[in-house]
């Protein structure tokens, strides 16, 4: 069926939130190339080289490490039959639910000259040995892989669910050894997988702030944040996060182009899955004591020592009616941003899904960009463009909500869209013939239907927004601290036991969110 | 009874709604106390913003007239001068300001000024050191000091400041040695973080470092048997004095609570006010009629540098440059 495409009201209500969700990006790509280009040359100069270095070795080590550690947990859950695998089938998505700057913060204290594991390490192997201090590259390693490789886990092990076993019986058949089918049949099968997953994990690596802050480790996002904060001119902010979000961009469409090759690898006919195999006593405490080191370090030990120092501060009567002020300040805000988001999606999902004219269609990818934008950059745009050009809303909450959406609506825009997609049309052309106008037939016909997808988008958009910390750290009224700016505050001052409150209230909000997360179909490509 | 309910009971109620927004720099931890002390006693409400001073000096210059702040409380005077510079601030007229704050530590407009001081000495450990080689902060950067050297990091405010400090008494060739050779000597021992500059020299690991004198008696108040002490350099005659910066407070241009600022500023000023202000950290309290704390050296047992902490604001933006230039982590 073709559609007449006509510009309707609501395609300009689309353009309008396109525009207002990609203006700030622009401004700031326009103020990177007005005025004195100098600095740009003493930029290159001395801080480029070690930013690049820095940034892209990061993203290589946590990729590796992530693909090694989501990979062969994602294997062994899916093919073996061992002590606590339902546990571990969930368990290992629980590491979500921490944000980087509260793993973060917990390993500063661990890894610490003199701090626990230095101390232990030196009971075992004598005093004089001395563990990499975690304001480096190592730590960042560390914190990084153990807070990403869910997704990694997750993606790869919707892949090998999904795997047709012929393959690799064909090739055991053939006289291939298991290691040889493994690492020649098995991998290469799940490879869009792999590609998705790694995509994610370099995204999240290249866009952090909380971790490579507290961990002093300079990359791109952290030295543009530090840029803005500890320097006067903003050109050279403006343009350091140009550059990295051109890499973004680059990023973003060979990962796409990569997708659309590979369709290729997808299996069609009849799928037989792998039923797991039993373990021997041997293997059995080999996973065990493995798995459960892993879980230890990404979710368990932080947590109990979160809860630890809770306790303290709550005993130390540290924990002051101010908290109870940050937890409303943080709900607010984040359950505003998420209605918002939701009200300015709705518009671009809609059009885009019913009317998929090229222009509707560049407004809903407009919207992404948000996906390849740093919280620093998102803030960056918002403080030059308000600054200069709006100045009478800058301070207030509404730039900080506009930080939000712009940073955070493309992750529920894409639950949005499919929920929008799974609606037939049909219905909505016969509530039409039936005389039902426009807004009518959305509200009583497909927004029923979409309810339950819309929630899921909300509950991730708010609990994203109760995480972010730079744009808040850099936006936030007057009074307005919340509880990931007063985590951050407090760890970077090492007062742990000050943090750990508003850190663990964080976690637990966040623990049905990665649920959420777990249950989604991972399949890549 | 009658009457009672007629007459305003709460006396205090309508200076209660007095409000002084302050923006800052210096850690909560050091600061609040002391604005709830303030609040308690005056029932003005205190509203607090934290965050990098430099940050706010931008924060300040994007709000323009439309600035919430009334005041601007910094750890380094840099920052306030250069808020200054910009015409953020504007003169604090209370009438105590040139009979209690010495004329070193205040802007030359008074629109801001010292409250308490923090020295940038070096600290040693006892039984690796002999302290008597040591004249000057500069002998550090010489390649006998190899391996044995701590330094804080290229983004430390204190480095940036002791730096400029270097500049202007010695110039540019002798910063820029000193930078070189301290960069090289502690190579790999570059903290994020005084204290773990303190813990390093304590544990043995180097034998000196650059730090802030208080984190050398923090260090000390937790552990008292702990080998280390400060050494307070360049003290010959004509030599530079030590590197001495202060904590402050300025006046924003566009403050619209002027009087509630001004009683703020007036508390910090006063015997009170300085100790809690200076002593929560073991600085050296502006006042003279304020002694520091006992732990440390007392003030009139050395000699400050005599550079004007206004220079600090011009040189910063050259020192940066010349410290990243070097490569210092």
């Amino acid at each position: 069926m073709v559609r007449h495409i006509q510009l309707t009201p609501l395609s300009f209500l689309g353009i309008g939130i396109a525009t207002l969700l990609t203006f700030p990006l622009l401004y700031v790509a326009y103020s990177a190339f007005t005025g004195d280009l100098s600095q740009a040359g003493n930029l290159w100069n001395t801080r480029l080289p070690e930013l690049v270095t820095n940034t892209i070795s990061l993203a290589i080590g946590v990729s590796i490490a992530t693909l090694t550690l989501g990979v062969s947990t994602a294997w062994l859950i899916t093919r073996y039959q061992f002590w606590g695998r339902a546990f571990w089938d969930w368990g290992f998505v629980l590491p979500l639910a921490i944000p980087s700057f509260v793993l973060a913060y917990v390993y500063t204290y661990l890894l610490d000259r003199g701090g626990p594991v230095e101390q232990s390490w030196q009971w075992l192997a004598g005093a004089d040995v001395h563990l990499p201090s975690p304001y480096s590259f190592t730590g960042a390693l560390v914190v990084m892989t153990l807070n990403t490789f869910p997704y990694v886990y997750l993606l790869a092990r919707a892949a090998f669910q999904n795997f047709n076993l012929s393959f690799e019986e064909a090739a055991q058949a053939m006289g291939a050894t298991r290691w040889e089918t493994f690492f020649r049949v098995s991998l290469p099968l799940i490879r869009p997988a792999l590609v998705a997953s790694m995509f994610l994990v370099v995204l999240y690596v290249v866009s952090d702030f909380g971790a490579v802050s507290l961990l002093r480790f300079q990359t791109f996002t952290y030295a543009i944040y530090q840029q803005i904060t500890g320097r006067f001119d903003y050109q050279s902010a403006a343009l350091l996060s140009l550059l990295l979000v051109t890499f973004a961009l680059v990023f973003l469409f060979a990962e796409r182009w990569f997708r659309q090759q590979s369709r290729f690898y997808q299996t069609s006919g009849r799928v037989r899955t792998a039923t797991p195999k039993p373990c021997s006593m041997g293997q059995n405490l080999a996973i065990t004591l493995s798995f459960l080191m892993i879980f230890v370090a990404a979710f368990g030990l932080p947590v109990f020592l979160l809860i630890q120092w809770t306790l303290t501060a709550w005993t130390n009567g540290e924990v002051g009616s101010s908290f109870w002020t940050y937890i409303g300040n943080s709900v607010v805000l984040s359950a505003t941003a998420a209605t918002a988001a939701l009200a300015l999606g709705t518009p671009l999902a809609y059009l885009a899904s019913r009317f998929p004219s090229k222009l509707h269609i560049a407004c809903l990818q407009g919207a992404y960009i948000g996906y390849v934008l740093p919280g620093p950059v998102a803030a960056l745009a918002l403080l030059m463009l308000f600054t200069d050009v709006i100045p009478f809303l800058y301070g207030t909450v509404f730039v900080l909500i506009l930080a939000y959406l712009i940073h955070y609506l493309p992750a529920g825009l894409q639950a949005m869209e499919s929920a929008l997609q799974q609606v037939n049309p049909n219905l909505e052309e016969a509530a039409r013939n039936l005389g039902s106008k426009g807004f009518r037939t959305f509200f009583q016909i497909t927004f029923p239907l979409v309810r339950k997808g819309f929630s899921a988008a909300w509950l991730l958009m708010f609990l994203l927004c109760i995480k972010e910390l730079p744009a808040t750290l850099l936006l936030r009224p007057i009074g307005f601290d919340t509880l990931a700016v007063r985590v951050w505050l407090e760890a970077s001052e090492e007062l742990y036991q000050l943090a750990a409150p508003p850190a663990l209230l964080i976690v637990i909000l966040s623990i049905p969110a990665v649920f959420l997360l777990s249950k989604k179909n991972w399949q890549a490509g | 009874m009658g009457l009672l309910t007629l007459e305003p009971i709460h006396l205090p109620k309508s200076s209660a709604a007095e409000t002084v927004v302050v923006y800052s720099g210096r850690a909560e931890r050091l600061i609040k106390p002391v604005l709830d002390h303030f609040e308690k006693t005056t029932g003005t409400s205190v509203q607090l913003l934290t965050a990098g001073s430099t940050e706010l000096v931008n924060r300040l210059r994007a709000e323009k007239t439309r600035t919430p702040a009334d005041v601007f409380i910094t750890n380094e005077a840099g920052a306030l001068e250069l808020a200054r510079n910009l015409n953020l601030l504007q003169p604090i007229t209370l009438p105590g300001i040139k009979t209690i704050i010495p004329e070193a530590f205040r802007a030359p407009d008074n629109s801001w000024i010292g409250l308490s001081g923090r020295m940038w000495v070096i600290v040693y450990n006892t039984n690796m050191v002999d302290p008597s080689h040591i004249h000057s902060l500069l002998d550090l950067a010489t390649p006998s000091w190899k391996g044995k050297l701590a330094i804080p990091t290229a983004n430390s405010e204190y480095l940036q400041a002791g730096a400029s400090m270097v500049l202007a008494a010695k110039g540019k060739q002798t910063s820029n040695n000193f930078l070189q050779g301290i960069r090289d000597n502690a190579d790999n021992e570059v903290y994020g973080k005084n204290r773990q500059i303190v813990d390093a020299v304590a544990k043995g690991k180097v034998s000196v470092g650059i730090v802030n004198h208080y984190y050398i008696f923090r260090h000390l108040a937790k552990d008292p048997q702990a080998p280390i002490a400060p050494l307070i350099t360049d003290q010959e005659e004509g030599g530079m004095g030590s590197i001495m910066n202060v904590a402050g407070i300025g006046l924003t241009a566009h403050a619209k609570h002027v009087s509630a600022a001004n009683q703020l500023i007036e508390f910090l000023m006063s015997p009170t006010g300085q100790e809690m202000f200076a002593h929560t950290n073991k600085e050296y309290p502006v006042n003279p009629s304020v002694k520091a704390d006992p732990a440390v050296p007392p003030a009139s047992s050395f000699r400050a540098s005599t550079i004007p902490l206004t220079r600090l604001a011009e040189l910063r933006e050259p020192i940066i440059q010349e410290i990243q230039r070097l490569g210092l982590r």
